[in-house]
């Protein structure tokens, strides 16, 4: 994997997890319903930020 | 805040989520693509636009094109995204985004964003205040005014230039009107007070402080809390209380006098003088870390001799609803060339002087009444004791370069720092100028044109 790639795994790494913790400090606010919509979502992006570390590892 | 179109392009669910909860207050239209932010942008009006640049795994950062499309339709295009490397930071301001973040930090973000956004707006719509609030016509200072505003909605410090009476006072309000700050707008003439009553003024003290102190009272300071402080005259400030209001503007707190506990105030200083910072810094009269403290933003405003095309309308401002007057055109000719030293005061004091007079046609020869009285020549003649007081004290050389210095330092004062027009106003020499400049350790840094 090249250079370019790395840069393209890192800048979604930073952004899956600023949205991460972004909607980490909000979920407190949420609603029931809404909390859970961005659980689901928070969990997805969890399973993405694994997966762009599993592809770092390998990179 | 007003509810505001807000438009939205980002791929990222999640980002999507927390954006609408952080502009739930406004009207917000979602892309998560390329093809549907385009279509979205033809088809609607949007206030603001917030941009993410990199669109999906392999995408190349096609967010440009959308930013490229939004401006070009007068919407005001923010950026937040990841991909925030010197060349995207380029690319994106040159194909017209107004502001760049960086993601992660959208609760603070946010908020500030649309804050400014409004302000800045108000401001931008706000060009009548040039002929109610702050009368001018004069490009320049219109220009200058102008560009205070922009800065008007943050916390930067401004510090306004300019001789008594050009509307020093008058900008700082307009300033603070049009800042969106929730306190008062609270000012102090510095030059009016002692040092102890100024910090007594400026601190508040308890009861039973000082003899006299019968009463606790509240200082300037904290009356200034998520407001304005306006320091007027800031120039004639002690050296020991420039130092106390340094550490009041660092910490944001302070004590008042006679207390043990410290107070706290969140207040935006503005604050103005006369005389040119760089002398007195350089005279050993203004402290240097003060002057960074006030000086974020400065704007300079010129006599009222210098834009002769704003007495017109001054006039008919002031005498609004009340007796209208006519000029002759050879008072209006002599009022053009006469030197205003009291600039639009004198001239608020002239508008009185006539209006009360017994014709409401006002000819060259009461115009010249009226304005002689207040001509600089009698006002120079304490201005020459002084002076001879000091060259008898260190000599006539240097009483003579004092005046070249007060001189050149109001000149380029009032020419906004530029030297060129500064040696030709004084038919000077580069040579004479850099020379009276380092020998009176004048600031010649800046402009060098």
């Amino acid at each position: 994997m090249t250079g370019n790639d790395n840069s393209k795994l890192l800048h979604d790494l930073r952004s899956k997890c600023s949205s991460l913790k972004s909607a980490a400090e909000l979920y407190k606010d949420c609603s029931a319903a809404e909390k859970k919509e961005m659980l689901a979502l928070m969990n997805a992006a969890a399973a993405e930020i694994t997966k762009l570390l599993a592809q770092l590892d390998k990179a | 805040m007003e509810k505001l179109k807000i438009f939205v392009l980002e791929d990222d669910k999640l980002a999507q989520k927390v954006m609408c909860a952080h502009l739930a207050e406004h009207a917000v239209d979602l892309a998560g693509d390329l093809k549907t932010a385009l279509k979205k942008l033809a088809d609607n009006k949007y206030d603001i636009g917030f941009f993410d640049l990199m669109l999906g795994p392999d995408d190349d950062y096609s967010g440009l094109k959308a930013i490229e499309a939004a401006a070009a339709r007068g919407v005001h295009c923010v950026v937040v995204s990841s991909s925030d490397s010197d060349e995207t930071i380029d690319r994106a301001y040159a194909l017209g985004a107004s502001d760049f973040y960086a993601k992660g930090n959208e609760e603070a973000n946010i908020g500030e964003i649309l804050r400014k956004f409004v302000q800045n707006r108000k401001a931008a719509s706000a060009s009548d205040i040039f002929s109610s609030a702050f009368i001018t016509c004069d490009p320049e200072t219109r220009a200058m005014a102008a560009e205070a505003l922009k800065y008007a909605p943050t916390d930067l410090p401004i510090l306004v230039l300019g001789p008594s009476g050009t509307g020093k006072t008058s900008l700082a309000k307009i300033l603070h009107e049009h800042s969106g700050r929730d306190g008062a707008f609270v000012s102090i003439n510095c030059s009016a007070y002692t040092e102890d009553l100024l910090e007594a003024e400026m601190f508040g003290y308890k009861k039973g402080a000082f003899t006299g102190a019968a009463e606790a009272r509240r200082g300037r300071l904290l009356e200034a809390h998520r407001g304005t402080l306006f320091l007027d005259e800031i120039g004639t400030m002690s050296l020991n209380m420039q130092m106390k209001l340094l550490k009041a503007i660092e910490e944001r707190s302070f004590y008042p006098l006679g207390s043990e506990r410290p107070e706290r105030s969140e207040f935006r200083i503005i604050s103005a003088t006369l005389e040119d910072p760089q002398t007195l810094i350089a005279q050993g009269k203004m402290r240097f870390d003060l002057f960074q403290r006030v000086h974020g933003y400065t704007i300079n405003l010129k006599p009222l001799s210098r834009r002769p095309c704003d007495i017109a309308p001054l006039l008919q401002h002031f005498t609004k609803g009340r007796r209208r007057l006519s000029f002759s055109p050879e008072a209006r000719a002599f009022m053009e060339s006469y030197a205003w030293p009291g600039n639009v005061r004198e001239l608020k004091k002239f508008t009185d002087l006539v209006s009360s007079g017994s014709a409401g046609r006002v000819d060259i020869g009461a115009a010249r009444q009226h304005l002689r009285g207040t001509d600089s020549a009698q006002q120079a003649a304490p201005r020459d004791g002084e002076l001879y007081a000091y060259a008898l004290a260190h000599g006539l050389e240097a009483a003579l370069d004092k005046v070249s210095g007060e001189i050149i330092a109001r000149n380029l004062r009032e020419n906004g720092g530029k030297k060129t027009r500064t040696m030709a106003d004084l038919k000077i020499s580069t040579r004479l100028f850099y020379a009276t400049a380092k020998k009176l350790g004048m600031d010649t840094e800046g402009d060098k044109k």
